[in-house]
């Protein structure tokens, strides 16, 4: 820049001597000194196209013609404010919702999980066909993965994890921690290294050598300050002595929550982290499926071929059990386990989100479209001037970028809040919530679509202006310009698209709002009304004895039934909809090996007032009365009396309540089914044993259920109170309305739902915006002609009518094609639906309902304006 | 000026001015005036050149780096720009010399029959 001034100052200097020259050499040839001076100008040519031309060597003209564009472009913003605010505001909306959505996608599905080479981490789980029906796979078991250790060779190496949790004591407050009871190499087939100590030793898998562990970054800073020296330090859990031997990294995520398998469910948080410990001699090759296995692939060897291979190992571990039971495996990426189901509602959320930057545009160019007879005129003087159509649609372009930038500045600091908010109101189980935030590519990904969308709704606009005729432009006034029939097409084909987007996204919220409600009002087999539930822990230590636990809970069902307002209280030992807990066979007195139609069943220890609390009905026999406590009887559910007992009276059959079971069942009756695991999957076949009896359950833990004469949350603190009378040592975990537990298992749909209404309303409100603004631009622009009409004797209402009728075509249009693609789409979304059809004709209806009256009202203000007109004062209106 | 000498006179093509400018500069720096003189003057006149055009052309060339200009007294004692070829501009006039050269020869050979199979 310096040495351009420099440059163009010395040119100045060079030409007024080079003229000066000139003249002299024609004085000398003999002209008078004035004829010398204008023939050396003449010979010189123009000076300030010279100089003109000279600066164009030393600058990047397209930058300054930029300059030229953007302050052009702001000046013009600056002057219409309110067009300015609301596409910047629209533009803010759409890029700020799309980056925060976009976030979560990047962080959930695009960025690899955090562990080493993790495209060769594949989670490992086991079939066995004659289950297959009811458990398509399951977590994996402790022998086999031993055996899988040693023989397969397509794994460089396998670990196993599953989910415990311990009493922190000796260390400030008594603290239930959780985490993960791991093989020791978990972290080596992870590629995780300590951010302090060690990992795990090999020989620390083994009982008596396995009282070391990891603590995670974030329980570390929590509880010991991230004091250092901790490491090789004891700590106290269950009232043993612990060695800490590492400090995992702030950087280290492991699924939680259900992610690997309702049975290995992970605590939403880990803790910590221990090795097995465990002698594989005691456990049966096909039994106790409780672990994630994860294995990392040989970066030679393809998953089919380790399948092809753990198949043939697994069918020689069945061979060698002799159950009669088969084996096979499923391999599947790790981060496919992980994101699970989550994939496609995202991707479904993401298509929504980008609908809605769609009609944004759309509007955008609509609005940019009835401003452009306006433009025409300076366009027409422009081009008249000599400027270039090019340099017309440029500047134009220019206009909608900068349009775009400031809608992509706030939009981006919207995402931010956007995705702080989302984050906490994403349900904690779905995926790597914990991971989102705002990277590199996010930005990217802001800036592109920033641009993207200038462009789309800039191009069309700027096309119509820079190929407007400067002539007719120029006739008589831009106002009188008669609007082409092609241009009003245009615009109607926008809206009509706008309409159609729109609706498409309201049919989809829909769906997914009606299949919330279904869900929501499905028959559970319990109720939750007036129901509360807490989940209890008893401290091991002061617990040893199984008639320990079981005098507290009867003091406290004692205490609690005594309270004012409880009508019934009872334990069971693991709540619906929180998970599997023991699922094994129901093995028929008489036929000691299952069958391949044996039935897989969940069971559950129950005290006596469970089912009434629950509002679990009883269908045949009695329930668990106090005297059955420890009495060898069981109740079940119907399809376990339909399934193992068909057309026969189940009261009084025998049977083994699992594989371990040495002592018969009798049955004494039959409850309704209930909604086990999620109130979108079918009941599952239930078996409650006495909680009394001495079959293998630890007993120590339970959830207590009470039912309210009242409100249910009104008597928690009686509820606490009784419970910490019987014994203040034991520590409540989740103290809350069952309905509270109901709406959390179904906390990623409502997510799913309320972010697809959120976005299906903005569009329909967009929608709605552009449609207000066409029609009220038509009936300004044709104001004369509506006064003529009037003034020859037209009624209002005929008016009215033609102007609805005009404003509604493309509507009715765009909402047809909307519904159109909806029952196309239909296919997408189906597995994302519960109890509603994809082409659900009431949803569809009431859609239509909202999309018509929206468009109609959009039409009908300014159709009404349109009427209150004078028309004289019209006629006159130039 | 009269419209018979306009006749005779041809208007540069794109490009060539910079290679005169180069060929009158290996002869000695010289200032903006001097160049414009020495090309009509070498030219017998044919070549009509606007002398404004120069200076454009003449600063695309220092951006290049094929001439630098610096301050010097003219023949009449003035103090003016001088522009003199520098090393890499010497080699570009070699350079476009003979592609200007190729170009003539060529058009040449296209042009000569064309003119006897009029004259046949």
């Amino acid at each position: 820049m310096i040495r351009r001034k420099r440059m163009m100052e010395d040119l100045d200097q060079d030409i007024r001597d080079h003229l000066e020259m000139e003249t002299q050499d024609n004085i000398e040839r003999g002209m008078s000194p004035e004829e010398a001076r204008y023939a050396a100008l003449r010979k010189f040519g123009n000076v300030t196209r010279v100089k003109e031309e000279t600066r164009e060597v030393w600058t990047f003209v397209w930058l300054e013609q930029l300059f030229q564009d953007v302050r052009f472009g702001l000046r013009m913003l600056r002057k219409s404010p309110g067009f300015t605010a609301v596409a910047v505001l629209t533009l803010a909306l759409g890029i700020g919702a799309n980056t925060a959505i976009f976030s979560i996608v990047n962080s959930v599905l695009l960025r690899p999980l955090a562990y080493r080479e993790a495209q060769q981490l594949y989670l490992v789980r086991e079939i066995i066909p004659e289950l297959s029906r009811t458990y398509p796979s399951l977590p994996a078991n402790l022998p086999n993965f031993r055996v899988w250790q040693r023989e397969c060779h397509s794994f460089a190496e396998v670990a196993i994890v599953m989910s415990t949790g311990a009493m922190l004591t000796g260390y400030g407050e008594a603290e239930d921690i959780n985490g993960g009871l791991a093989s020791a190499n978990l972290f080596d087939v992870l590629g995780i290294m300590p951010e302090l100590g060690r990992t795990f030793l090999p020989q620390e898998d083994t009982p008596g050598k396995d009282h070391v562990v990891m603590l995670t970054n974030s329980f570390w800073r929590d509880r010991f300050q991230g004091d250092p020296k901790i490491v090789g330090r004891s700590i106290t859990l269950d009232h043993q002595p612990f060695q800490v031997v590492g400090i995992l990294p702030a950087s280290f995520r492991f699924p939680k929550g259900d992610q690997f398998s309702a049975s290995t469910g992970f605590p939403l948080r880990a803790d910590y982290f221990k090795p097995l410990g465990l002698d594989p001699a005691q456990f049966s090759p096909l039994g106790e499926f409780d672990y994630a296995a994860i294995a990392r692939l040989k970066p030679e060897t393809s998953a089919r071929q380790a399948l092809a291979e753990l198949d043939v190992i697994q069918a020689r571990i069945a061979k060698d059990a002799k159950q009669g039971l088969g084996l096979r495996a499923e391999i599947i990426p790790l981060e496919s386990a992980v994101v699970g189901t989550a994939r496609r509602g995202l991707l479904l959320l993401l298509a929504g989100v980008g609908a809605v930057l769609l009609i944004v545009c759309l509007n955008l160019a609509n609005l940019l479209l009835v401003r452009a007879p306006g433009r025409l005129r300076e366009a027409g003087i422009r081009t008249a001037l000599g400027a270039s159509r090019a340099r017309l649609a440029r500047q134009l372009v220019t206009e909608s970028a900068l349009l775009a930038i400031l809608g992509g500045v706030l939009g981006i600091g919207l995402a931010y809040f956007g995705l702080r908010w989302l984050v906490a109101v994403a349900p904690a189980n779905l995926p790597r919530m914990d991971e989102v935030h705002v990277d590199a590519r996010v930005l990217w990904f802001t800036v592109f679509i920033s641009m993207l969308t200038g462009i789309l709704f800039g191009a069309l606009p700027a096309w119509r202006v820079a190929h407007a005729e400067p002539q007719q432009a120029l006739k008589a006034g831009a106002v009188t310009i008669t609007e082409g029939r092609p241009a009003r097409r245009l615009r109607e084909s926008l809206i009509g698209f706008e309409v159609g987007v729109g609706t498409l996204l309201l049919i989809v919220a829909g769906l997914l709002t009606t299949s919330m409600v279904r869900l929501l009002g499905v028959d559970k087999g319990f109720s939750t009304e007036h129901v509360l539930a807490a989940n209890i822990t008893l401290p091991p230590w002061s617990y040893t004895k199984f008639a320990q636990k079981q005098e507290f809970y009867e003091n406290v069902l004692a205490r609690v039934r005594a309270l004012p307002g409880v009508k019934s209280a009872g334990w069971i030992s693991r709540l619906p909809l929180q998970g599997e807990e023991k699922v094994d066979n129901i093995y028929v007195a008489g036929q000691l090996t299952p069958s391949s139609q044996a039935s897989v069943a969940n069971y559950r220890y129950v005290s006596p007032g469970y089912f009434e609390s629950m509002g679990i009905l009883l269908r045949r026999g009695r329930l668990i009365e106090p005297a059955d406590r420890d009495r060898n009887v069981a109740l079940i559910s119907e399809s376990v009396a339909k399934k193992v007992w068909p057309g026969e009276n189940p009261l009084g059959k025998q049977f083994y309540p699992g594989s371990d079971e040495k002592t018969l069942a009798e049955v004494i009756g039959v409850v309704a089914d209930i909604r086990t695991v999620a109130l979108d999957e079918p009941p599952l076949m239930m078996v409650y044993l006495p909680i009394g009896c001495a079959r293998p359950w630890s007993g120590s833990y339970s959830s207590l259920v009470v039912r309210a004469a009242v409100a249910p949350s009104a008597l928690a603190s009686a509820v606490r109170g009784a419970i910490q009378s019987v014994d203040s040592g034991v520590p409540i975990r989740h103290l809350e309305p069952m309905s509270e537990i109901v709406s959390e298992s179904v906390g990623v749909r409502r997510f799913q739902m309320g972010l697809a209404s959120l976005f299906a309303i903005f569009a329909l409100l967009l929608a709605a915006l552009g449609i207000y603004g066409v029609v009220g631009y038509s009936v300004a622009r044709r104001r004369q002609e509506l006064g003529i009409r009037m003034a020859l004797g037209a009624q209002g209402s005929a008016l009215r009518t033609l102007i609805l009728l005009h404003g509604m075509s493309p509507v009715v249009v765009g909402w047809a094609s909307g519904v159109l693609a909806a029952l196309v789409a239909g296919r997408v979304i189906r597995g994302l639906l519960f109890g509603v059809s994809a082409q659900d004709p009431l949803t569809i209806a009431s859609v239509t309902f909202v999309v018509l009256v929206t468009a109609a009202l959009a039409c009908y203000i300014p159709a009404r304006r349109a009427m209150k007109v004078d028309p004289m004062v019209a006629l006159r209106y130039e | 000026m009269s419209t018979r000498e306009q006749r005779e006179r041809i208007e540069l093509l794109q490009g060539t001015l910079d290679l005169l400018i180069l060929r009158t500069l290996r002869l000695g720096p010289a200032h903006g005036h001097a160049i414009a003189k020495a090309i009509e003057f070498r030219s017998d006149d044919v070549l009509q050149v606007e002398q404004g055009s120069l200076y454009p052309a003449l600063h695309r060339l220092i951006k290049r780096g094929w001439i630098s200009v610096q301050d010097g007294t003219s023949e009449n004692n003035r103090r003016a720009k001088f522009y003199r070829l520098t090393a890499r501009g010497r080699r570009q006039l070699d350079v476009e010399t003979s592609k200007w050269q190729k170009l003539a020869g060529a058009i040449a050979r296209i042009l000569k029959p064309a003119e006897q199979g009029g004259e046949s």
